[in-house]
């Protein structure tokens, strides 16, 4: 809502004219001006001056030399405008040394074809008045002395203009006068709205039929002839351009400076063209169509209210008029409408085509229902004043009483809720200055009638919060709570705080990433179909909630390799959302993306491998549930299709499946550009208990000596090193502490299809050193085993000395 | 013959006395300590020189005898003792030698156990809000992201058809269950299902229609709630004052002013004094992240309005309770200098790696 300082000005005799104390007196009693600016600004510095000669440009075509006459002295401008009077013409000239922030422009002496000028003739858009920059203003040949400062001849033409952004519970501050109401009650000055004559007529005789009293409580009209629409004067084009709305005619204007004012909004309909001098205020027919103003054709709903005349639809109530019933140049006779619509009805018009006007915009956060007959006089003053005409009738229907709210304040409430004690004096004060009549006095009650201009106030916590508001909240002292601790319901923030704890300490980065995706994605990545579609998506590739983490992190990384950021160690961590019952099982899951090359010390650089993608993924779990999960791999059939066929595995933790890890499908790289391999995993958290205390119990440290041997076998490359490491332990049985792999070599000496895979044993008895003897039996049974289970050779197996 | 023999080996145990420094010294200058030990080796080894020296004495009488033994005994000590010393000075200048070799090159990168891994700035900022919450005394609550209408809007007190709504632009399914807006659903959630005393915090993911420099479809919310007998507005006033000082560092004022969300009354929105332009003097110039008014609003608030307890089943008469809510992308914002809301969501790794 824009408000204008002058306007609010002379509703509150007294209103200081600093506009920073206006404005922080508004928010700081909840009505927020966001903004302050100068309409006009410019104007003061310029004059009304008086053209005395008009030549030629000596050497431009289309240019004048304009000789103006200043008052005290005469000067020469050059000047392009199409339309420089007459001798003897009024016009307005910006002096040297004017800035016009309309143009951002500094009048300064300036040469134009060997001319120099000092000074320009403005026209209303190098002022900021109004969008017109055709033509420079011109003033009939006797408006003033010329000389006359322009803001003494045309105060209109500047303005302070307030930018308050309106919560929706105040429909009250749409309007000037209820702002105005509202600063005579913050700066305790008297409030002085216009008081329009109660309009004296007959009845006039279209008659007026409302099918629904809940939808149209109440519908006020006037008729008016003969009236000469027109361009309105400079103060009433000053005052809505200064509040963003554009002049259109006199006429029209007028319900717009009504809107402006009462913040009810109105409207006016060519008499001529109303059909069978009848307004039914009714729901749309089946198949009714109405063309409103802005040329739009709207096949109408049932659920729409219309203003309709004999022979159709002529307005959509409360949001737009009618082309039909247009007022015109043309236009001779009015029909003046000032009703009150119900705000749930509006609201859902305007909103079923996409419509938000003024009115609709009031409408549906509730108008002053008790203002209709104030607010026509005044359209109708108006009318009369800028356009002429007779008011040839009044007609008014009330369909149904709104009863004014009743409502009790207790003072003990009041202070137990704000732990603050406030007058009762000062409350009621405060009270009655909004409008609210005091109904009653009890011993710690007072019951207040609400005014018609606060239909947000219903209850004993409003007028708390209205006095509260007014006496300002900064009055009520800050104080320590006493809050009495609860216990944590859910704990998934607690299991994604140690996932990204213990992410970010394997040297991941956490990414944040939508929750909705693509549904072409979720096929793409083998995902479960989703399970929750939006009705209605921002954007075509965010139309369903994800079943799967990896679309946003992948999406991340793409953007990461098209800005030449090829190495990423990437998690994100949140919900995915699956089939449930009636809301979706959202599941807390992880996921990361390792691409490129990680890092190394000094040394050449690697690309991550699936051994890094296991590491990692194992590490994670380990960290969280402090047992470590086994990477198995996928049979064919049963593999994810986003993953590579040979680097695909599950991760099983107990013998539960809690994720899949694996180089992302060449296919899927393509798919989405990604422009490189990625190892992805992802991890469901909701089988995860991060609650599994570590169960650790002491183990005697061993006392005998270990003794090592170490084998390697050459087999074929496709035997599974874990094969041959389970073998070598189950032989080696209650004697081998350790088996680890050490080497695998490939190449150089070794046959094609051949793999040399080389484990380092540990031997150790519990209770005794163990003989040479004994360990090199042990150890040769073992070689025996896997060289006949895996058809290998003995490369070598010796006996490591101890240091 | 036996004095013959005597003289022999006083003769050759002066020679051995008179070399065995020089020998040991060239030994140990041309082949430092395993020379050492091998020239030592070759006086006192079994098959040294004084052994051979020694072993001559069988040939002469008892006292001679013990003459001769007293003398190999003495010298044998004194080149024990010359060994000795000179393994240390070698030991020594090793030590010395290694100690003043040209140092390590510190400069080259120390070898981290593992690649630094980043927060997201949101959740750094998510997990410091709740530790400061979870130290006043409130639990943290879950919530889900999608949320019946009558949990999200209709409890919280929003009239249906109202302008309030497009206060929060939502995303809504085809079943007719929407994205929350807020975590305000919690509120209705804990509510319903507890019995006050309750003090709670909500943080998660809401959704919202809208896309520019200051809005994300989807952000993060952190929510609390206090219900309880006789919770008066003063004391959501403390509580918020409290966190800002936390958050943003003693001193820092918070500033109240009247604003409106349907599921509270009184409602407030609260600024603190910028953090960005504060003089030593603590006086605030005035700034473009403040706009110039030295106040930056980080959150809305309000006393729980009644007729959310009563959807409830929460006797408004007999408790009562504050709310307050806030962004985390915009704290976040705030707190690193960030200019627009989308960098938080596209996971520049440039970006990322600054947290």
């Amino acid at each position: 809502m824009k408000a204008s300082l002058s306007w609010l000005q002379s509703l509150v005799p007294g209103l200081p004219g600093a506009p920073d104390l206006v404005a922080a007196r508004l928010t700081g009693a909840g009505l927020e001006v966001e903004g302050v600016h100068v309409f006009g600004a410019g104007a003061e510095c310029c004059l009304v001056v008086r053209v005395t000669a008009v030549r030629p440009h000596p050497s431009r075509e289309g240019l004048r030399l304009v000789t103006v006459d200043r008052g005290s002295a005469s000067q020469e401008l050059v000047c392009g405008a199409p339309n420089v009077p007459e001798p003897g013409g009024m016009v307005v000239l910006a002096p040297l040394g004017t800035y016009l922030p309309a143009k951002d422009m500094t009048i300064e002496p300036r040469a134009i074809g060997g001319v120099t000028s000092e000074g320009m003739l403005c026209s209303e858009a190098e002022l900021g008045l109004s969008t017109d920059g055709d033509g420079i203003i011109v003033f009939a040949p006797d408006f003033v002395p010329p000389g006359t400062p322009l803001l003494e001849a045309w105060p209109s033409a500047s303005d302070t203009i307030f930018e308050i952004s309106l919560t929706p519970n105040r429909p009250d501050g749409l309007g000037h006068i209820g702002l105005a109401r509202e600063l005579s009650v913050l700066f305790e000055l008297p409030f002085a709205p216009p008081m329009p004559a109660r309009l004296a007529a007959r009845e006039h005789d279209v008659a007026i039929v409302i099918d629904d009293g809940e939808r149209c409580p109440h519908y006020a009209s006037a008729i008016l002839l003969g009236v000469n629409v027109g361009a309105s004067p400079a103060w009433v084009r000053h005052r809505l351009n200064s509040l963003g709305v554009r002049a259109i005619s006199n006429v029209v204007d007028v319900t717009n400076l009504v809107l402006l004012e009462y913040g009810h909004p109105m409207h006016a309909f060519d008499l001529a063209l109303l059909r069978g001098e009848k307004v039914h205020v009714r729901l749309a027919r089946a198949g009714e169509t109405l063309r409103t103003l802005d040329g739009v054709d709207r096949s109408l709903d049932g659920d729409d209210l219309v203003i309709a005349d004999a022979a159709g639809p002529t307005a959509l109530a409360g949001v737009m008029g009618g082309a039909g019933s247009e007022v015109k140049p043309t236009t001779e006779n009015l029909f003046f409408e000032c009703a009150y619509f119900d705000p749930r009805t509006v609201r859902r018009s305007a909103r079923r085509y996409g419509m938000h006007t003024e009115s609709s915009h009031r409408f549906e956060r509730g108008v002053d229902h008790g203002d209709t007959d104030n607010a026509l006089a005044r359209a109708v003053a108006l009318t009369q004043e800028l356009a002429g005409g007779l008011l040839q009738g009044v007609k008014r229907v009330d369909q149904k009483a709104i009863e004014p709210g009743r409502v009790s304040l207790r003072m003990t409430r009041m202070t137990q809720l704000l732990g603050h004690a406030i007058d009762r004096d000062v409350s009621t004060r405060v009270l009655k200055s909004l409008g609210f009549v005091l109904d009653e006095n009890g011993s710690d009650a007072d019951t207040y009638r609400v005014p018609t201009h606060r239909p947000d106030v219903s209850r004993e916590v409003d007028l708390i919060e209205e006095v509260a508001r007014v006496v300002g909240l900064d009055a009520i002292a800050a104080v320590r709570p006493r809050v009495r601790p609860s216990v944590p319901v859910g704990g998934r923030e607690r299991l994604i705080r140690r996932v990204r704890e213990e992410a970010v300490g394997l040297g991941l980065s956490e990414a944040l990433t939508y929750a909705f995706v693509a549904e072409g994605d979720l096929a793409l990545l083998g995902a479960p179909a989703p399970a929750v579609r939006l009705a209605n998506p921002l954007h075509e590739h965010h139309t369903v909630m994800r079943t799967t983490l990896l679309p946003g992190l992948l999406q991340a990384a793409a953007r990461a390799r098209r800005h030449n950021e090829r190495h990423l160690r990437l998690f994100a961590v949140g919900s995915i959302f699956l089939e449930g019952g009636e809301l979706p099982a959202e599941r807390p899951t992880v996921a990361f993306l390792l691409g490129g090359e990680r890092p190394a010390f000094l040394s050449r650089l690697q690309s991550y491998d699936a051994w890094d993608a296991k590491g990692l993924a194992v590490s994670l779990v380990e960290r969280l549930v402090h047992s470590t999960p086994e990477v198995v791999p996928f049979e064919a059939t049963t593999r994810p299709q986003h993953l590579h066929p040979r680097a695909a595995g599950r991760l099983v933790l107990a013998g539960k499946e809690i994720g899949q890890l694996g180089l992302l499908h060449p296919d899927v790289v393509d798919a989405i550009d990604l422009d490189g391999e990625a190892w992805v995993a992802e991890i469901d958290l909701s089988l995860i208990d991060i609650d599994v205390p570590k169960r650790t119990r002491f183990m005697p440290i061993a006392k005998f000596p270990i003794s090592s041997r170490d084998l390697a076998v050459v087999v074929s490359e496709n035997i599974l090193a874990g094969d041959v490491a389970r073998v070598i332990g189950a032989v080696a049985g209650d004697l081998a502490e350790r088996v680890d792999i050490f080497d695998r070599f490939q190449g150089g000496t070794l046959p094609t299809g051949q793999v040399s895979l080389a484990f380092h044993v540990v031997y150790r008895a519990k209770d005794r050193t163990l003989t040479d003897a004994e360990i090199d039996a042990k150890h040769a049974a073992v070689v025996t085993a896997v060289t006949s289970r895996f058809g290998g050779t003995l490369r070598a197996w010796y006996r490591q000395e101890p240091e | 013959m036996s004095t013959e023999v005597e003289a022999q080996i006083d003769q050759s145990l002066a020679t051995l006395r008179a070399a065995f420094s020089p020998r040991f010294e060239a030994a140990a200058g041309a082949g430092g300590e395993p020379a050492l030990r091998e020239e030592n080796a070759k006086i006192l080894g079994k098959k040294g020189e004084l052994t051979a020296i020694l072993k001559q004495m069988g040939t002469v009488p008892g006292d001679a005898r013990k003459r001769i033994g007293e003398k190999v005994n003495l010298l044998k000590q004194e080149v024990e003792a010359r060994f000795e010393a000179l393994i240390k000075t070698l030991a020594a200048s090793k030590r010395d030698a290694e100690l003043n070799a040209l140092p390590f090159d510190l400069t080259l990168p120390g070898r981290a156990p593992t690649p630094r891994g980043h927060r997201h700035p949101v959740s750094s900022v998510r997990e410091e809000v709740l530790d400061i919450f979870a130290s006043l005394g409130f639990a943290v609550h879950d919530g889900p992201e999608i949320e019946l209408k009558e949990n999200n809007f209709t409890r919280l007190g929003f009239p249906p058809d109202h302008p309030a709504t497009d206060m929060q632009d939502t995303f809504w399914t085809t079943s007719g269950t929407l994205l929350r807006t807020h975590t305000s659903n919690v509120q209705v959630r804990a509510m319903m299902s507890q019995k006050p005393p309750m003090a709670f915090v909500a943080p998660g993911a809401v959704y919202r229609r809208d896309d520019d420099v200051t809005h994300s479809p989807m952000f993060h919310q952190i929510e609390g709630f206090v219900v309880d007998e006789k919770v008066t507005f003063a004391e959501l006033k403390g509580t918020l004052a409290e966190f800002a000082e936390r958050l943003y560092g003693p001193g820092t004022p918070i500033r109240m002013r009247p604003s409106y969300f349907p599921f509270v009354e009184p409602g407030a929105e609260v600024d603190i004094g910028c953090v960005f332009c504060i003089q030593p003097s603590g006086t605030r110039r005035g700034c473009s992240v403040c706009k110039r008014t030295g106040w930056i609003e980080i959150l809305g608030c309000g006393m729980i309005h009644p007729v959310v307890f009563e959807h409830c089943g929460i006797d408004p008469e007999r408790y009562t309770g504050f709310a307050f809510g806030m962004g985390v992308e915009r704290v976040a914002m705030l707190r690193y200098g960030i200019p627009d809301i989308r960098l938080l969501f596209e996971n520049d790794p440039r970006f990322l790696s600054q947290f």
